[in-house]
Parts: C-alpha cells; sequence; structure tokens
C-alpha cells in the first residue's frame, strides 16, 4: 500500500497536467482493449479445441472464387436431424466436426442462395480415413444458379447507375432506393416466390465496409478543423512571393501545392480554398485567372491518387484489397509526380501566351490586400492540426506492422483534435459529409446483392476471356476503360462495382496477385475525373467560384485541355505501372 | 443633386475596357462613382459536401480585391471612388444598391462569348426593366462601347 502510495505521489506533477492525463488515458485504454483482444483470442483457441472427427474441403464458385456462408450438413440416409453442421468461412473452407464414426455411410449437403444444392456421398472406406487422420474432401465447384434475384438485383444496380449518371435523383437517394428495393424484394418477394430472394438483412450489412466509413469520417473531422486555418491562402501567398512575377513559375509551385494537399487532406476543400486566392493573384500578374486556376483542379485530382486518404476511391480500394498507406506511397507515388511532370509541360505549352507576358507588378495597397486575404487565421489551431495530423499520418505509416487499420489513427487524431481544441462538436458533426457515407453505406449493399447473385462473376469471369493471361492488356483495359468512364460517370460507384471484378482478375491472370489491377483502377477512377468539367465536384466547386468574376471555367474551355491530360496522364499511368510490376 | 454612377463589375481584362469607360463617363459628368460587386454562393448547390469554412468571406474578400483593383484604375484617371460587395441574386442587389446609394446612371458591361450571368441579352432585359421600375439610365457596354441606353 505504502509503495503504491510513493508511486501515486511520484506520478502526481505529471497528472496534474491535462494534456498528459489524456495521454496517460490512452494509454490506459489501449492496453485494456489488448488485454481483451488477447483473452479472446484465447477464448477462441480453446473453443476450437473440441473433440471430434473431420472432415473438410474448400467451395469454389465456377469462376474460382470461394464461396462463404454455404450451409453444409451431414446426414445419414433416412435420418432428418443431421450428424454435423458447418458454415462455410470467407476463403470457402469448412470443417464439419462429426461426434462419432457412423456405421454405415452417410450423405453431406452443401446448400446456399443462388447456388444449386450439392450433395457428396461418404462411403464406409471414406469414414475411416476419417477415424484415422481426418478427410480432405478438396475444392468443390458450386454450380450458379440463376434466380428470378439475380434478374433483380441487376435491374435494379443499373437502375442506380443510370439514375445517378443522368442526374435523375441525388447519387444517394438513387442508392437507397437501390437498397430499400433489394430488401423489399428480397423478403416480400422472397416470401411468395423464394426464387426472388437476394439475401437476408444481415448478409447485406456484411458488405457494407466499416474500416472505409471510419476512415472517411475521421479524416473529415480532421480535414474541416486544418480548413478553417487559413493555410491554403497563405501557402498560395507564398506561391506569389517565391515565383516573383514568373508566371509559369507560379502556376508550377501552384499545381504542386494542390497536389500535395489533395494527396495528403482532399481535393475538394483544396481547390475551395485555393480558388478565391488564386483569382486575385491572377489578376495581380496580369494573367488569365484560368491559366493557374484550371491546372491547379487538374493537379488536385490527380495528386490524390498517391495516397490512401488522397481520394475517395483510393479509401475504397485500399479497404477492399488491404492496400496501405505505405503500399499508396510506394507504388504510385513516383508514377503520379511523372504524370504531373508530364501535365505541368503540357500546361506551359497550352497557356505558353499567358506565362509569356511579363507581370507590371501591384501596388502597396494591393500586396498588401492580398497579404492580408491569405493571412494564417487561427495559428494556434494550426500548429495543434499539424501535430495531430503529423502524429495520424505516423500512425498509418507505422500502424501496418501491427495490423492497425487506417480507420484507427484518423479516428484517435480526430478525436484528439476534438479534446484539445474544444471546438464546437456539433459544428464538427456537420462537417462529416454524412450523405456521402450514406451513399457508401447504401452503395456497398447494392454492389453486394450483384455479387451474391453471381453477376459480378459472371461480368469478371467474361473480362477475364476478354483478357485472357495477358496482364499489360488487364493493365491497359483497366487503366484507359475505367479513365474515360470516369470522365462522365461518378467514380465511386463505378470503382466500387469494380473492385470484385478487378479481385477476380487479380486471382486469374499472372502476375496480377501483385495488385497492380488495383492501382489500375485507382489511376484510372481519379485521372479520369479531369476529362470533363462534370468529372468531379472539386470541377464544379472550382467552376462556380470563377462564374463569381468575369473569367468562368466553360465546359468548352475545361474540356480543351482537360481531355489531353486525361489521356497523357492515363498513358503515364499505364506506363508506370507496367515499368514498376 | 450631383450624379451618382454605379458600376457593377467583376474584375479582371474583359471588365476593364468597361471599368474605364465608366471612370470616363464619370470625370465627363462630375459624377460619384461607385463599383459594385456581387457574390452569389448558389452554386455551392451543386454538391452535398458540408464545409465549415465561410467561403462567402472568402469569395467577399475577392470582391475587394477585384473593387480595389478599380479603384485603383480610376484613381489614375482623377476619378475617387466608392467599392461595396454585396452577397445575393445579382439583379435584386443591384435594386437595393441603387435605391440605397442614390444612384443616377447604371453602366454594366455584358460578357463577350456569352459565358458567366451577363450574356447581352440578360443585361439588356435588365436594364430595360430596372430603367423603367426606378427611373435610372441604365447604359448596356461591349468591350468599352455603349450598345445600349435604356433612360426612362
Amino acid at each position: 500500500m505504502k509503495r503504491i502510495q510513493t508511486i501515486a505521489a511520484a506520478c502526481e506533477p505529471f497528472l496534474r497536467n491535462r494534456y498528459l492525463k489524456i495521454g496517460v488515458l490512452l494509454v490506459l485504454c489501449t492496453l485494456l482493449l489488448s488485454g481483451a483482444a488477447a483473452v479472446s483470442v484465447r477464448a477462441g483457441l480453446a473453443s476450437q479445441q473440441e473433440p471430434g472427427y473431420l472432415i473438410s474441403g474448400r467451395l469454389e464458385d465456377p469462376q474460382g472464387q470461394p464461396v462463404s456462408e454455404a450451409d453444409i450438413s451431414a446426414r445419414l440416409p433416412g435420418q432428418s436431424e443431421p450428424l454435423a453442421e458447418a458454415v462455410s468461412h470467407e476463403d470457402g473452407s469448412w470443417e464439419l466436426l462429426l461426434p462419432g464414426i457412423p456405421e454405415r455411410p452417410l450423405t453431406i449437403e452443401i446448400s446456399r442462395p443462388h447456388f444449386n444444392p450439392h450433395f457428396l456421398n461418404i462411403g464406409m472406406a471414406d469414414l475411416r480415413q476419417v477415424q484415422d487422420s481426418g478427410l480432405w474432401l478438396g475444392v468443390i465447384e458450386l454450380e450458379r444458379h440463376i434466380s428470378a434475384g439475380f434478374w433483380v438485383a441487376t435491374a435494379v444496380f443499373l437502375a442506380v447507375l443510370l439514375l445517378i449518371a443522368f442526374e435523375v435523383l441525388h447519387s444517394t437517394t438513387a442508392a437507397l432506393a437501390g437498397f430499400s428495393t433489394i430488401f423489399l424484394v428480397s423478403y416480400i418477394g422472397g416470401a411468395i416466390n423464394p426464387n426472388l430472394y437476394i439475401f437476408s438483412f444481415e448478409r447485406g450489412l456484411s458488405y457494407i465496409n466499416w474500416e472505409v466509413i471510419f476512415l472517411v469520417m475521421g479524416m473529415m473531422v480532421v480535414i474541416a478543423i486544418i480548413e478553417g486555418t487559413g493555410i491554403f491562402q497563405w501557402m498560395a501567398f507564398q506561391a506569389y512571393r517565391l515565383s516573383r512575377g514568373k508566371s509559369w513559375l507560379l502556376v508550377l509551385i501552384l499545381m504542386l501545392i494542390t497536389a500535395v494537399a489533395s494527396a495528403l487532406l482532399d481535393n475538394f476543400t483544396t481547390m475551395l480554398l485555393m480558388t478565391p486566392i488564386s483569382l486575385q493573384i491572377a489578376l495581380a500578374v496580369g494573367i488569365n485567372p484560368l491559366a493557374l486556376i484550371i491546372p491547379e483542379v487538374l493537379a488536385s485530382n490527380v495528386g490524390g491518387i498517391s495516397t490512401l486518404v488522397g481520394t475517395p476511391t483510393n479509401i475504397l480500394i485500399g479497404a477492399y484489397a488491404g492496400i496501405g498507406f505505405n503500399d499508396f506511397l510506394i507504388n504510385q507515388t513516383l508514377g503520379v509526380i511523372i504524370a504531373l511532370v508530364g501535365m505541368g509541360a503540357f500546361v506551359l505549352y497550352y497557356y505558353r501566351k499567358e506565362f509569356s507576358k511579363r507581370s507590371g507588378g501591384i501596388s502597396p495597397r494591393l500586396y498588401q490586400k492580398l497579404e492580408s486575404n491569405a493571412r494564417i487565421e487561427r495559428a494556434d489551431a494550426l500548429w495543434k492540426s499539424a501535430v495531430v495530423f503529423g502524429l495520424v499520418l505516423i500512425g498509418f505509416v507505422l500502424g501496418e506492422r501491427v495490423h492497425l487499420v487506417p480507420a484507427v489513427p484518423a479516428m484517435a487524431g480526430a478525436t484528439l483534435l476534438l479534446i484539445w481544441l474544444k471546438p464546437d462538436i456539433h459544428k464538427m458533426i456537420k462537417a462529416v459529409d454524412w450523405t456521402t457515407l450514406v451513399f457508401f453505406m447504401a452503395l456497398f449493399i447494392v454492389v453486394g446483392a450483384i455479387q451474391e447473385v453471381g453477376l459480378i462473376s459472371i461480368a469478371a469471369a467474361g473480362m477475364g476471356r476478354l483478357i485472357g493471361q495477358n496482364l499489360p492488356l488487364g493493365v491497359f483495359v483497366v487503366v484507359f476503360g475505367v479513365g474515360t468512364l470516369s470522365t462522365a460517370i461518378a467514380n465511386i460507384p463505378l470503382t466500387a462495382s469494380m473492385l470484385p471484378i478487378v479481385n477476380f482478375l487479380s486471382g486469374s491472370i499472372p502476375g496480377a496477385s501483385s495488385n497492380v489491377l488495383y492501382y489500375a483502377l485507382s489511376m484510372g477512377a481519379a485521372m479520369g475525373g479531369n476529362g470533363l468539367l462534370i468529372g468531379g465536384e472539386a470541377n464544379l466547386v472550382t467552376a462556380g467560384i470563377t462564374q463569381q468574376t468575369s473569367s468562368p471555367i466553360s465546359f468548352k474551355e475545361f474540356l480543351k485541355i482537360g481531355l489531353p491530360v486525361t489521356y497523357l496522364t492515363l498513358g503515364v499511368g499505364f506506363l508506370w505501372l507496367l515499368i514498376r510490376f | 443633386m450631383k450624379n451618382r454612377i454605379l458600376c457593377p463589375t467583376r474584375g479582371g481584362k474583359a471588365s476593364y475596357a468597361n471599368q474605364d469607360r465608366a471612370i470616363a463617363l464619370a470625370k465627363e459628368r462630375e459624377a460619384d462613382l461607385l463599383f459594385l460587386y456581387v457574390s452569389n454562393v448558389k452554386f455551392l448547390g451543386l454538391t452535398s459536401r458540408p464545409f465549415i469554412v465561410d467561403i462567402e468571406t472568402e469569395l467577399d474578400e475577392m470582391g475587394e480585391f477585384i473593387l480595389i483593383m478599380a479603384q485603383e484604375r480610376a484613381e489614375k484617371a482623377g476619378v475617387q471612388t466608392e467599392i461595396t460587395v454585396e452577397r445575393g441574386v445579382f439583379d435584386k442587389v443591384l435594386k437595393a444598391v441603387i435605391q440605397e446609394q442614390k444612384i443616377s446612371t447604371v453602366v454594366l458591361g455584358s460578357s463577350k462569348e456569352g459565358t458567366g450571368i451577363t450574356t447581352e441579352a440578360y443585361v439588356q432585359k435588365l436594364g430595360e426593366t430596372i430603367s423603367q421600375e426606378l427611373g435610372v439610365e441604365f447604359i448596356v457596354l461591349r468591350d468599352g462601347e455603349i450598345q445600349k441606353v435604356f433612360n426612362q
């Protein structure tokens, strides 16, 4: 007791500091969670050591993809009660534990919605093997059953895509309509005609990738705090100062700033804050503001590709394929830099007349106004959020060593900022883009439905036949196919639908297990956003701000530079992936 | 009472000739010149993305910068000016400022390529309406040249 009191007394000065208190609390929570995890693992191991006789195997669909959640039961002929039951795991594997060895042959029945039932007879010789060493039945291919539910899920998915593409409904409303239809048909329709059944509510929820939801949520809070500090405007002004009136240098620095900011934060916010100050700088330098702003938005769309958190599509890809922050940095960043260099060269050529103009300089009054418009608003919040953001990045980089999913450092960073800066919590919760998060959740379920009924497998097999065993062709098709579609179609639903297809191709094309096709998807989805003005929200909001001046970005003006840049960067990205992998 | 000229502007090269014409007119008529910038964040409706940053203030600051540039052009020509930044729907704000500031003449340029909201057809219609409703002179410009004058 005396010893505890001594320790408490020694710790008292440290515990008086509230930040240390928070730190101590966080460490204690981590230790408690680790302890709980260790206990649960031990409990899990203990539960696996039940006595019995093992029959195991693995289930695959006709495209070689694992079949999970299939019901497997062992029965004796003429008996309704099964001897043993099991459910297949995520990787398609299953294990049946017989309580004893029966004296007559038994039948194993495998059933799952959207597959024909499969029966296996286990004879006496096999049962002897079960008794001796257990029986491994190998890979069992289940035959697909194209049910009415297949056509309903397919029609719903296509309807959602069309409603989004033609802007009949808001993307979130369209996805929610798809979500509701699938479950209504599954439950009400399924009760009338079992062929209409798609999946259960629980099974549908299992398709929601919560890692994506929490990572996006955490990053949104962190970004919301950083965006209010004035850092973007300050950086743009520093670019103006550094360039000393040389507009070609100014545009390159601004492109670099927007690319890096988009890679670490978010290109929508970056452009929202960079555009007004860039317009002022362009007027100060005496060039067409579009010669600065269009290159900025193009760079922001490409810059995000280099990190896991740079674009929502990268977050989707990373969470689905288990590609971490470091993987994106190692495998994408250099390619993105090369693409940006190519883009920079094209921009300098395209706007060569504008950039050849010499700036006459601005009056001290205008300079002062520009400087004041670009001031750091909240220095205190800036350095605190910089510290936390640095910790989040460290969490992303080092967390992979302990299998820490990126959502955890992002949420921890957001929480730490909320504790440290004490912003209005209601305001911060409003800063989270719930519309997008709900869209993600509903979309995951709609895509899950077509995955469940087998459409994705069929589409993937078709694509597999088209591409064959040719990996460079596969990379080409994904980069340019997705890139072209992304110019007009919202890239989030496109990416979400492509993920299972890319997963199949990654498993079937030799050499594709390196995840190269996922990187191709990431590049295509983001670079395609530069093709048309409607290709991304950042493009639209930038155009909206320029409409407040006499230099608005028109659809045609954007297309003239955006489309060549799109195919230039897609080409660079494709070549980079061929070299890298 | 001294004449008061209002020149709504959005800055940039395309508007310099129109600003110069308004400055020349103010000098010629020995009138007061008021430059106006109107921002409208309706475009944010194109996205459902939330943000806590005050984009209206950012646009106000941009507008003020644009108007200071116009003011400096006028000062070089020896004309003293006032500037005002407003938010809202352009024609409504314009009418309100005309009444509040007791404006006698409005000088407004139309977009050359028909981009933005100030297309020639829009500006001419606006000029006609405002001139009739508020009894002010409304001069429509294109590249600094007078296209039409509405005077009740």
